[in-house]
């Protein structure tokens, strides 16, 4: 196996369409042993950036590489540990799934057949692999995707918005499977739209925008490093905003309906402001019924960035 | 869905050798034995027709012996295999625009492409791939209908053995042709549709029409159809309507190898440069 640290670099990636940028200029590095995501809005250039990797589609400019493989010099070489789903999993409706996985499997080394009724049992597919394609729901048409994916025994999964179509469980089950992906060594990138799913997922990710990457890292970095926030909820709302607004590490407060709103300044630790101003509140006579810390999410980060380069253009 | 069973991890591995594309061709026709729709029809232009003909001469025959002579011998054997060539070529075109154009249309060349396998040996396995089913049937087919020739020929004149055989083996590389530029154009275009509306056009109303001009013009020759009738046996072709047409051997060789390398080359290349 590559020990490499990257298994997935890039360098000025760029791809045109008649003229229009639609990947542009990306630099990307994703650590190996890693759920990472690769997030953005539709039509931010997220599957063409995937179809350039796998050599769907030619980049116009730049550099890549899988698995520490240049690409497209050693690209047979470097796809033969990766196993993708690209869009939507696509099969031949009038097979059975586990005709298409021979289908598939004949066209990796030798191995790969012997690897169909584990890649069928992973994925809970088994009582259902004799049935043809066209009968499968949506869910197990992503299951015999990520089947054809083990197919490879892959070092890399590269799965395109996997978690469409899936039902709440559905996604429950795509997400502990993916985990343990991970947990075997496996470093699986997830391309999506849905925040909250990178976010409950991924260990790191990208944000992409307009096919540029704006931002890329752990997701506590991503979503704005530490706390920013507490929210108290006590017997008296008014009191307490006076009595956190002279805290030092705070540096605004608000209350709405019962709920005390403290934002910290950039510098002050959430967990010591708690502390010092739950002192305060109750020292003064308050009752505190609760007090949270709040993070910032991802969502509310993608928002902004995405936002502000709205504005910007 | 279970997380319980582990996928082992192996290397990638050089043991044992295999027959280049082997395994890719099984695949190809693994995808066009499963399709019930295209077998069974497949089937039915081939065998079925010649099964329906003879039954039919048969059935005359028997009702009205002193009008309709045995149902075979050599003049039914001609009929059959004129009929046999003309539906034998839309079973040809099937596959190979089936073959050319499946994977494309189901979505499932990106997941072939993605597997790191070059194109040009996914577009070269579907060649043994379509012929594995096509062949066969084409075998069969002839097969039955020249034994119903010589079977049913009664105090009719047999084909020759020579005749047999070399028709046979004419009948095999019509086939083959006539898959050949199926695949290719159906590669090449990506659609399995338009590929069969085009041959079908082409095989079932421009060759046949031109065949039977007295005067076809400069270029007639060039016609694929036309240029394979050529080689046909002389017991064959004395009854095909050939018009005027009369071609040198390297003539025809040059048509064949021609039409062959530009639909196989357009449909790698399109194959290779495509978009998956």
């Amino acid at each position: 196996m590559n020990t490499d640290s990257s298994v997935v670099e890039t360098e000025g990636l760029t791809k045109r369409f008649d003229g229009k940028v639609v990947v542009d200029s990306v630099d990307l590095r994703i650590p190996r042993g890693s759920a990472f995501g690769y997030l953005g809005p539709n039509g931010a250039g997220k599957t063409t950036l995937i179809r350039m990797l796998l050599g769907l589609t030619e980049p116009t400019s730049g550099s890549m590489s899988l698995l520490g493989r240049p690409l497209p010099r050693e690209r047979a070489a470097a796809l033969a540990r990766v196993g993708a789903i690209v869009d939507e999993p696509r099969f031949h409706g009038h097979m059975t799934g586990r005709q298409n996985l021979l289908m598939l499997a004949a066209a990796r080394e030798p191995a790969a057949h012997g690897r169909i009724d584990g890649a069928l049992a992973r994925v809970g597919l088994s009582g259902r692999a004799d049935d043809a394609v066209s009968q499968y729901s949506m869910g197990m048409r992503q299951r015999l995707g990520i089947a054809s994916c083990l197919l490879a025994d892959p070092e890399l999964l590269i799965l395109d918005e996997p978690m469409n179509g899936l039902d709440p469980a559905g996604m429950l089950e795509f997400r502990e499977l993916i985990r343990s992906f991970v947990d075997e060594g496996r470093t699986v990138v997830l391309s999506s739209h849905l925040l909250d799913e990178i976010e409950r997922t991924c260990d790191a990710a990208a944000i992409v925008d307009r096919g540029r990457v704006v931002m890329q890292g752990s997701i506590t970095e991503l979503a704005g490093g530490q706390a920013r926030s507490l929210r108290l909820v006590t017997s008296d709302p008014t009191r307490s905003s006076v009595i956190a607004s002279v805290d030092p590490l705070v540096e605004q407060v608000t209350h709405d309906s019962g709920d005390v709103l403290v934002a910290l300044r950039p510098e002050a630790s959430a967990e010591r402001a708690a502390a010092t101003i739950s002192r305060s509140v109750i020292e003064a006579g308050v009752d505190l019924y609760e007090l949270e810390i709040e993070h910032a999410s991802l969502e509310q980060r993608f928002l902004e960035i995405t936002s502000r380069l709205g504005v910007a253009a | 869905m279970s997380t319980t069973a582990v996928i082992e991890r192996t290397v990638p591995t050089t043991r044992g050798w295999e027959l280049p594309g082997f395994r890719l061709a099984q695949a190809e026709l693994l995808k066009l034995r499963t399709r019930r729709g295209l077998v069974l029809t497949s089937l039915a232009l081939t065998v079925g027709s010649v099964i329906v003909a003879y039954a039919i001469l048969l059935v005359l025959h028997l009702t009205d012996p002193t009008g309709h002579g045995p149902a075979g011998g050599s003049q039914h054997f001609w009929n059959g295999m004129y009929l046999l060539t003309a539906l034998g070529t839309m079973a040809a075109v099937l596959i190979g625009a089936t073959a050319g154009a499946g994977d494309l249309s189901a979505g499932v060349f990106r997941s072939l492409v993605s597997t790191g396998r070059s194109r040009r040996s996914l577009f070269l396995a579907r060649i043994p791939g379509g012929l594995a089913l096509l062949l066969p049937m084409a075998v069969l087919a002839y097969g039955v209908g020249a034994a119903l020739a010589v079977g049913l020929a009664g105090s009719l004149p047999q084909p020759a053995t020579v005749y047999l055989v070399e028709s046979g083996l004419w009948f095999l590389l019509y086939m083959t042709a006539m898959f050949l530029l199926a695949l290719g154009v159906s590669s090449f275009l990506g659609s399995r549709a338009t590929t069969i509306g085009i041959l079908a056009g082409v095989q079932l109303l421009v060759t046949p029409l031109v065949q039977g001009l007295h005067h076809p013009g400069v270029g007639a020759e060039s016609i694929l159809g036309i240029a394979l009738w050529q080689l046909a046996p002389k017991e064959l072709q004395n009854g095909a309507p050939n018009g005027d047409i009369h071609m040198s051997l390297a003539a025809i060789v040059t048509v064949l190898v021609a039409w062959m390398a530009v639909a196989v080359g357009a449909g790698l290349y399109r194959t290779i440069r495509r978009d998956a």
